[in-house]
């Protein structure tokens, strides 16, 4: 099932088909891998959470719905959150749990990134995008997303002012708004 | 006075996880009132869920995916193996019907057999779950193992329901869980009100010792169509409770309780 849409294989899984699972597996681990071993900077770690994840999907593959987002963009904030939970433990609890924080850590993607080609081709130009940041902002934005950090603790881990962190975060997610619309 | 839309840069940053403090608080606040900033704050989740893919791609160690089939295969065994008992039943009934019209009356002939066997308050409550589980035959008609699953658990005598209450400041809701420990399987209906927006209820079996164990994702509405839960067999649960939790779930609960129900 190399070619079958997402939206088939999550069916068949929900009626028992293992082999879905093995293609869907196939499809978006190694995207899901690098993203965690980035986060966990465990090779181990990120293999026990990137299991953790296809299990969910396995276990609950009737909970996603297409209608609001893509699988991989699903899988990427799923995954997200679960490493950055067990980097992190209870101190990130409040990131991704606050009381009335229902906007928060949710998934969307308008973009298409099921298959293969997309996704690099996009990938590439997130790539250039983070490149043309200068560092500093780069740092920032990338403290934010693979360490799930807020302003005041990237100031913190820096040493450099709130203020200061806050431009450089802004002005990194300026950029990118331009740049991937 | 109408109140000014947010910042692009204060949406991003909070679907980056990023705001905190004050800035934080007022944003939800306004998020809150103003519709139009929750389309925006979508738009910015999409620009931040693509930040993912900046790490290139890894391939894992061909360990993992032979561990995770081999677990998937193990759980469909164990689910398979407890309903062995009704096999028999349900083949020869296969003689004369066709598989799902037999599992559904399996079904319906088992579960009201269960019914007469309790007492007149649990009744009314069964009833309920009856008719939920009538909608759930038809939509689940092609599955013939959830069919299976289904009669084994409403058919054990020693099958018990649990009810799960709201809890106080929570969203109003309501479920029954029928559930065997023996076979280590149930089944969950219920209705409570929709989550917040990027989360998901988690059902959670806490047993008498030890940490809560994940019994799955369920939706607000799941009065139409009932899940079945699968956990390991022997497992006696003290209570089952739903929580809020992630998109997608945790391995453990982190988020509220809103509902509780204590198996007596």
């Amino acid at each position: 099932m190399p070619h079958a849409p997402d939206s088939a294989l999550i069916e068949k899984m929900m009626a028992g088909d293992e082999s879905a699972l093995s293609a869907l597996y196939d499809r978006y681990s190694a995207m899901l891998f690098g993203m965690l071993t980035r986060i966990v900077q465990d090779r181990h770690v990120a293999e026990e959470v990137l299991q953790d994840v296809f299990l969910q999907l396995w276990r609950n593959a009737g909970q996603f719905d297409s209608s609001r987002g893509s699988l991989p963009a699903w899988l990427i904030v799923i995954a997200r959150n679960r490493a950055i939970s067990r980097m992190r433990g209870a101190r990130n609890r409040e990131l991704l749990e606050e009381k009335d924080g229902d906007f928060a850590n949710t998934f969307a993607s308008g973009q298409n990134i099921e298959d293969d080609a997309s996704r690099a081709e996009l990938a590439r130009s997130i790539s250039v995008a983070l490149n043309t940041l200068p560092a500093e902002q780069r740092h920032a934005l990338e403290l934010a997303y693979f360490e799930g950090m807020t302003q005041s603790e990237i100031a913190a881990r820096t040493g450099c002012p709130l203020g200061t962190v806050k431009t450089r975060v802004r002005a990194a997610m300026q950029s990118l708004r331009q740049i991937l619309g | 006075m109408t109140e000014p839309h947010a910042n692009p840069e204060d949406l991003d940053l909070y679907a980056l996880g990023a705001l905190d403090g004050q800035e934080k608080q007022t944003l939800e606040a306004h998020l809150r009132a103003c519709s139009a900033c929750r389309g925006e704050l979508a738009a910015a989740r999409r620009r931040v869920s693509l930040l993912g893919l900046a790490a290139p791609p890894l391939a894992p160690s061909p360990s993992v995916k032979t561990a995770l089939m081999q677990k998937v295969r193990s759980e469909s065994a164990s689910a398979n193996k407890q309903i062995a008992p009704v096999e028999p039943r349900k083949i020869r009934w296969g003689l004369r019907f066709s598989l799902s019209f037999a599992a559904v009356s399996v079904v319906l002939a088992l579960a009201t057999w269960w019914l007469v066997k309790l007492d007149l308050d649990q009744r009314q409550q069964i009833r309920q779950l009856q008719a939920q589980l009538g909608k759930t035959q038809i939509q689940l008609s092609q599955d013939a193992s959830t069919m299976q699953a289904l009669a084994a658990v409403t058919s054990a005598p020693d099958s018990a329901q649990i009810t799960l209450l709201q809890q106080p400041g929570g969203p109003p809701g309501q479920a029954h869980v029928l559930y065997n420990a023996r076979m280590g399987m149930g089944i969950y209906s219920g209705q409570i009100a929709p989550p917040p927006d990027g989360k998901s209820y988690q059902l959670w079996l806490v047993p008498s010792s030890g940490e809560p164990v994940n019994a799955g994702l369920v939706s607000a509405n799941q009065e139409g169509g009932a899940v079945v839960v699968r956990l390991t067999p022997g497992l006696v649960p003290k209570a089952f409770a739903v929580t809020i939790e992630p998109l997608g779930g945790m391995s453990q609960p982190t988020g509220p309780k809103v509902l509780v129900g204590a198996a007596s």
